[in-house]
Protein backbone atom coordinates (compact mmCIF):
# COMPACT_ATOMS: atom_id res chain seq x y z
CA UNK A 1 0.00 0.00 0.00
CA UNK A 2 1.41 3.69 -0.49
CA UNK A 3 2.35 5.63 1.86
CA UNK A 4 0.39 8.54 3.00
CA UNK A 5 1.75 12.09 3.41
CA UNK A 6 -0.19 15.09 4.63
CA UNK A 7 1.23 18.41 2.86
CA UNK A 8 0.38 21.58 4.63
CA UNK A 9 0.75 25.20 3.53
CA UNK A 10 -1.04 28.05 2.92
CA UNK A 11 0.39 28.55 -0.77
CA UNK A 12 -1.71 26.70 -3.32
CA UNK A 13 1.06 26.93 -5.69
CA UNK A 14 3.41 25.32 -3.45
CA UNK A 15 0.86 22.66 -2.44
CA UNK A 16 0.46 21.99 -6.42
CA UNK A 17 4.30 21.42 -6.62
CA UNK A 18 4.80 19.45 -3.48
CA UNK A 19 1.98 17.27 -4.23
CA UNK A 20 2.78 16.60 -8.23
CA UNK A 21 6.35 15.65 -7.15
CA UNK A 22 5.60 13.42 -4.20
CA UNK A 23 2.36 11.65 -6.46
CA UNK A 24 4.70 11.04 -8.93
CA UNK A 25 7.11 9.50 -7.06
CA UNK A 26 4.18 6.93 -5.89
CA UNK A 27 3.28 8.25 -2.65
CA UNK A 28 -0.32 9.23 -1.54
CA UNK A 29 -0.74 13.21 -0.68
CA UNK A 30 -3.51 14.25 1.16
CA UNK A 31 -3.08 18.72 1.00
CA UNK A 32 -3.79 21.07 4.36
CA UNK A 33 -4.59 24.70 3.76
CA UNK A 34 -3.00 26.21 7.02
CA UNK A 35 -1.75 24.52 10.57
CA UNK A 36 -5.07 23.73 11.86
CA UNK A 37 -6.29 21.94 9.04
CA UNK A 38 -3.46 20.11 9.23
CA UNK A 39 -3.96 18.94 12.74
CA UNK A 40 -7.72 18.42 12.00
CA UNK A 41 -6.80 15.78 8.77
CA UNK A 42 -3.95 14.32 11.16
CA UNK A 43 -6.61 13.56 13.49
CA UNK A 44 -9.09 11.91 11.26
CA UNK A 45 -6.45 9.23 9.90
CA UNK A 46 -2.51 8.50 10.33
CA UNK A 47 -0.12 9.25 8.00
CA UNK A 48 3.54 8.18 7.52
CA UNK A 49 5.02 11.83 7.29
CA UNK A 50 4.03 15.27 7.84
CA UNK A 51 5.52 18.24 5.64
CA UNK A 52 4.36 21.62 6.90
CA UNK A 53 5.21 25.27 5.99
CA UNK A 54 5.88 27.36 8.63
CA UNK A 55 4.23 30.89 7.57
CA UNK A 56 0.80 30.04 7.69
CA UNK A 57 -2.87 31.91 9.09
CA UNK A 58 -4.51 30.15 12.13
CA UNK A 59 -2.06 27.74 12.97
CA UNK A 60 1.76 28.49 12.22
CA UNK A 61 4.07 25.05 11.26
CA UNK A 62 5.54 25.09 14.82
CA UNK A 63 2.61 24.97 16.35
CA UNK A 64 1.36 22.31 14.16
CA UNK A 65 4.55 19.95 15.65
CA UNK A 66 4.39 20.82 18.96
CA UNK A 67 0.50 19.95 18.46
CA UNK A 68 0.99 16.29 16.88
CA UNK A 69 3.82 15.35 18.73
CA UNK A 70 1.48 15.66 21.90
CA UNK A 71 -0.24 13.23 20.27
CA UNK A 72 0.90 9.48 21.09
CA UNK A 73 0.10 8.16 17.25
CA UNK A 74 2.48 10.76 16.43
CA UNK A 75 5.11 10.73 18.77
CA UNK A 76 7.31 9.66 16.10
CA UNK A 77 6.34 10.39 12.52
CA UNK A 78 8.76 12.05 10.77
CA UNK A 79 7.68 15.83 10.24
CA UNK A 80 9.33 17.71 7.51
CA UNK A 81 9.67 21.74 7.64
CA UNK A 82 9.46 23.11 4.09
CA UNK A 83 9.64 27.01 4.04
CA UNK A 84 11.37 30.33 3.33
CA UNK A 85 12.61 30.58 7.10
CA UNK A 86 16.46 30.56 6.56
CA UNK A 87 17.59 31.62 9.86
CA UNK A 88 18.92 29.21 12.80
CA UNK A 89 16.77 30.69 15.67
CA UNK A 90 13.58 29.70 13.85
CA UNK A 91 15.20 25.96 12.65
CA UNK A 92 16.53 25.69 16.53
CA UNK A 93 12.72 26.21 17.62
CA UNK A 94 11.14 23.50 14.66
CA UNK A 95 14.00 21.17 16.07
CA UNK A 96 13.26 21.67 19.97
CA UNK A 97 8.88 21.58 18.62
CA UNK A 98 10.02 18.04 17.49
CA UNK A 99 10.50 18.71 13.96
CA UNK A 100 12.74 15.95 12.12
CA UNK A 101 14.14 18.19 9.42
CA UNK A 102 13.61 21.77 7.92
CA UNK A 103 14.06 22.06 4.05
CA UNK A 104 14.90 26.00 3.18
CA UNK A 105 12.68 27.37 -0.17
CA UNK A 106 12.89 27.68 -3.11
CA UNK A 107 11.55 24.45 -3.24
CA UNK A 108 13.83 21.80 -4.91
CA UNK A 109 11.77 18.17 -5.85
CA UNK A 110 14.73 16.55 -5.79
CA UNK A 111 16.18 17.33 -2.40
CA UNK A 112 12.48 17.08 -1.03
CA UNK A 113 12.37 13.26 -2.69
CA UNK A 114 16.05 12.20 -1.50
CA UNK A 115 14.93 13.34 2.29
CA UNK A 116 11.32 12.25 2.43
CA UNK A 117 13.11 8.77 0.89
CA UNK A 118 15.66 8.54 3.65
CA UNK A 119 13.08 9.48 6.36
CA UNK A 120 9.96 6.80 5.37
CA UNK A 121 11.37 4.43 2.63
CA UNK B 1 13.60 49.35 11.68
CA UNK B 2 11.01 47.90 13.52
CA UNK B 3 7.73 46.23 11.40
CA UNK B 4 9.44 47.11 7.70
CA UNK B 5 12.14 45.48 5.93
CA UNK B 6 14.08 45.63 2.92
CA UNK B 7 15.74 42.35 1.77
CA UNK B 8 17.47 40.55 -1.24
CA UNK B 9 14.90 37.81 -2.10
CA UNK B 10 18.13 35.81 -1.98
CA UNK B 11 19.48 36.48 1.55
CA UNK B 12 19.92 33.29 3.63
CA UNK B 13 19.40 35.65 6.56
CA UNK B 14 15.88 35.95 5.80
CA UNK B 15 13.81 35.60 9.36
CA UNK B 16 16.66 36.63 11.65
CA UNK B 17 16.45 40.12 11.06
CA UNK B 18 15.80 42.77 8.47
CA UNK B 19 18.96 43.33 6.50
CA UNK B 20 20.20 46.40 4.46
CA UNK B 21 22.27 46.53 1.60
CA UNK B 22 25.24 48.28 3.65
CA UNK B 23 25.59 52.03 1.84
CA UNK B 24 22.93 51.98 0.18
CA UNK B 25 20.06 54.61 1.81
CA UNK B 26 16.87 52.19 0.62
CA UNK B 27 14.73 54.67 3.04
CA UNK B 28 15.01 58.26 2.42
CA UNK B 29 12.45 61.38 2.22
CA UNK B 30 11.14 62.24 -1.35
CA UNK B 31 10.31 65.65 -1.76
CA UNK B 32 8.33 65.55 -4.46
CA UNK B 33 5.83 63.39 -2.89
CA UNK B 34 6.54 64.38 0.64
CA UNK B 35 6.20 60.81 2.04
CA UNK B 36 9.15 58.66 3.09
CA UNK B 37 10.15 55.98 0.54
CA UNK B 38 11.85 53.22 0.09
CA UNK B 39 13.93 52.21 -3.54
CA UNK B 40 13.93 48.42 -4.19
CA UNK B 41 16.29 46.92 -7.28
CA UNK B 42 15.62 43.72 -9.01
CA UNK B 43 15.91 40.38 -6.17
CA UNK B 44 14.25 42.78 -3.84
CA UNK B 45 11.45 43.43 -1.90
CA UNK B 46 9.99 45.76 1.03
CA UNK B 47 7.23 45.62 3.05
CA UNK B 48 5.97 48.22 5.38
CA UNK B 49 2.46 49.31 7.66
CA UNK B 50 2.98 52.97 7.66
CA UNK B 51 2.21 55.34 4.97
CA UNK B 52 5.00 55.42 2.35
CA UNK B 53 6.03 55.12 -0.69
CA UNK B 54 7.90 52.21 -2.14
CA UNK B 55 10.01 53.26 -5.44
CA UNK B 56 11.37 50.39 -8.27
CA UNK B 57 12.36 51.09 -12.07
CA UNK B 58 11.37 48.11 -13.99
CA UNK B 59 12.38 46.65 -17.56
CA UNK B 60 11.41 43.27 -18.52
CA UNK B 61 11.21 42.41 -14.31
CA UNK B 62 7.48 42.55 -13.33
CA UNK B 63 6.84 43.90 -9.75
CA UNK B 64 3.73 43.05 -7.42
CA UNK B 65 2.06 45.39 -5.15
CA UNK B 66 0.51 43.57 -2.70
CA UNK B 67 -1.49 44.61 0.12
CA UNK B 68 -4.40 43.64 2.51
CA UNK B 69 -7.58 46.25 1.73
CA UNK B 70 -8.50 46.35 5.44
CA UNK B 71 -5.37 47.61 7.24
CA UNK B 72 -2.94 48.98 4.35
CA UNK B 73 -0.17 46.84 5.35
CA UNK B 74 1.40 46.23 1.57
CA UNK B 75 4.74 45.62 -0.06
CA UNK B 76 6.45 45.56 -3.70
CA UNK B 77 8.62 43.07 -5.14
CA UNK B 78 10.85 42.90 -8.37
CA UNK B 79 11.80 39.82 -10.30
CA UNK B 80 12.31 38.04 -13.01
CA UNK B 81 12.35 34.00 -14.05
CA UNK B 82 16.16 32.81 -14.61
CA UNK B 83 15.18 31.20 -18.22
CA UNK B 84 17.65 28.28 -17.74
CA UNK B 85 14.80 25.85 -18.35
CA UNK B 86 14.65 23.14 -21.31
CA UNK B 87 10.44 23.23 -20.55
CA UNK B 88 8.94 26.25 -19.60
CA UNK B 89 5.25 24.73 -18.77
CA UNK B 90 6.99 22.28 -16.88
CA UNK B 91 5.40 23.72 -12.94
CA UNK B 92 8.45 21.92 -11.40
CA UNK B 93 10.73 24.04 -13.62
CA UNK B 94 13.42 26.44 -12.26
CA UNK B 95 12.27 29.54 -13.72
CA UNK B 96 8.48 28.51 -11.62
CA UNK B 97 10.13 27.54 -8.77
CA UNK B 98 12.45 30.68 -8.30
CA UNK B 99 9.21 32.87 -9.02
CA UNK B 100 7.05 30.75 -7.02
CA UNK B 101 9.75 31.82 -4.02
CA UNK B 102 10.08 35.86 -5.09
CA UNK B 103 5.83 35.90 -4.47
CA UNK B 104 6.64 33.84 -1.24
CA UNK B 105 8.87 35.93 0.00
CA UNK B 106 6.62 39.30 -0.16
CA UNK B 107 3.38 37.52 0.88
CA UNK B 108 4.87 35.64 3.90
CA UNK B 109 6.36 39.56 4.97
CA UNK B 110 2.77 40.70 4.83
CA UNK B 111 1.21 38.18 6.57
CA UNK B 112 4.00 38.70 9.31
CA UNK B 113 3.30 41.92 9.63
CA UNK B 114 -0.45 40.82 10.13
CA UNK B 115 -1.75 41.10 6.65
CA UNK B 116 -4.50 38.14 6.09
CA UNK B 117 -4.81 36.24 3.01
CA UNK B 118 -8.04 37.03 2.53
CA UNK B 119 -7.84 40.23 2.28
CA UNK B 120 -4.92 41.01 -0.19
CA UNK B 121 -4.92 42.27 -2.96
CA UNK B 122 -2.26 42.68 -6.01
CA UNK B 123 -1.18 45.01 -9.06
CA UNK B 124 1.08 44.66 -11.58
CA UNK B 125 3.69 46.12 -13.54
CA UNK B 126 6.38 45.42 -16.21
CA UNK B 127 7.48 42.87 -17.82
CA UNK B 128 8.24 45.26 -20.67
CA UNK B 129 10.05 43.40 -24.07
CA UNK B 130 12.91 45.99 -23.42
CA UNK B 131 15.78 43.95 -24.44
CA UNK B 132 16.15 44.23 -27.99
CA UNK B 133 18.46 41.65 -28.15
CA UNK B 134 16.57 39.01 -26.74
CA UNK B 135 13.51 39.48 -28.22
CA UNK B 136 13.15 36.14 -29.50
CA UNK B 137 12.33 34.65 -25.42
CA UNK B 138 10.29 37.33 -24.90
CA UNK B 139 11.55 37.64 -21.25
CA UNK B 140 8.96 40.01 -20.12
CA UNK B 141 5.94 38.45 -21.23
CA UNK B 142 7.10 35.46 -19.37
CA UNK B 143 7.56 37.07 -16.37
CA UNK B 144 4.26 39.10 -16.51
CA UNK B 145 2.18 35.44 -17.34
CA UNK B 146 4.10 33.79 -14.63
CA UNK B 147 2.75 36.48 -12.10
CA UNK B 148 -0.45 36.87 -13.99
CA UNK B 149 -1.05 32.99 -13.00
CA UNK B 150 0.85 32.88 -9.76
CA UNK B 151 -1.90 35.25 -8.42
CA UNK B 152 -4.79 33.33 -9.76
CA UNK B 153 -3.33 30.07 -8.44
CA UNK B 154 -3.85 31.69 -5.22
CA UNK B 155 -6.69 33.37 -5.47
CA UNK B 156 -5.50 37.19 -4.60
CA UNK B 157 -7.43 39.57 -7.06
CA UNK B 158 -5.50 41.85 -9.63
CA UNK B 159 -7.58 44.71 -9.38
CA UNK B 160 -5.03 46.89 -11.76
CA UNK B 161 -1.96 46.28 -14.14
CA UNK B 162 0.07 47.53 -16.76
CA UNK B 163 2.45 45.04 -18.53
CA UNK B 164 4.38 44.08 -21.30
CA UNK B 165 4.78 47.18 -23.83
CA UNK B 166 8.24 47.49 -24.89
CA UNK B 167 9.22 50.48 -22.24
CA UNK B 168 10.88 50.26 -18.86
CA UNK B 169 9.02 51.85 -16.27
CA UNK B 170 9.03 54.05 -13.03
CA UNK B 171 6.48 52.30 -10.86
CA UNK B 172 5.35 54.48 -7.16
CA UNK B 173 3.37 52.50 -4.67
CA UNK B 174 1.49 53.49 -1.89
CA UNK B 175 0.66 50.84 -0.05
CA UNK B 176 -1.71 52.61 2.73
CA UNK B 177 -4.40 53.54 0.14
CA UNK B 178 -3.09 50.94 -2.80
CA UNK B 179 -2.48 54.15 -5.06
CA UNK B 180 0.01 53.38 -7.72
CA UNK B 181 1.81 56.14 -10.40
CA UNK B 182 3.87 54.83 -13.61
CA UNK B 183 5.93 56.91 -15.55
CA UNK B 184 6.70 54.88 -18.91
CA UNK B 185 10.31 55.42 -19.71
CA UNK B 186 10.15 56.35 -23.20
CA UNK B 187 13.18 58.33 -23.62
CA UNK B 188 15.86 56.59 -21.59
CA UNK B 189 18.76 55.17 -22.43
CA UNK B 190 17.83 51.16 -21.38
CA UNK B 191 21.08 49.96 -20.55
CA UNK B 192 21.78 50.58 -17.16
CA UNK B 193 18.24 49.02 -16.67
CA UNK B 194 18.88 46.15 -18.78
CA UNK B 195 22.21 45.47 -17.13
CA UNK B 196 21.22 45.56 -13.94
CA UNK B 197 18.65 42.99 -14.65
CA UNK B 198 21.37 40.58 -16.61
CA UNK B 199 23.46 41.15 -14.19
CA UNK B 200 20.27 39.82 -11.47
CA UNK B 201 19.30 37.30 -13.79
CA UNK B 202 22.75 35.86 -13.89
CA UNK B 203 23.12 35.47 -9.68
CA UNK B 204 19.64 34.13 -9.55
CA UNK B 205 20.42 31.06 -12.31
CA UNK B 206 23.91 30.15 -10.60
CA UNK B 207 22.58 30.88 -6.57
CA UNK B 208 19.22 29.99 -5.99
CA UNK B 209 17.60 27.72 -7.76
CA UNK B 210 17.29 25.50 -4.10
CA UNK B 211 17.54 26.18 -0.47
CA UNK B 212 19.42 24.26 2.16
CA UNK B 213 18.67 21.17 4.01
CA UNK B 214 18.65 19.69 7.33
CA UNK B 215 18.12 16.36 8.85
CA UNK B 216 17.86 16.82 12.66
CA UNK B 217 18.97 13.92 14.39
Amino acid sequence: MAKTILAVDDSASIRQMVAFTLKGAGYEVVEAVDGEDGLNKAKSKPFNLVLTDQNMPKMDGITLIKSLRAIPQYKSTPILVLTTEAGDAMKSQGKAAGATGWLVKPFDPQKLMDVVKKVIG
Amino acid sequence: MAGESRNRASSESFGEASIDVPGVPNVYYDRQFNIQAAKILPGEYYVTQRDMMIVTVLGSCVSACIRDRETGIGGMNHFMLPHSDADPNNPLSTSTRYGTYAMEMLINHLLKLGARRQFLEAKLFGGGNVMQGFTVHKVGTRNAEFARSYLEVEKIPVVSQDLLDIHPRKVYYFPKTGRVLVKKLRNLHNETISEREQQYQQRIVVEKSSGDVELFT
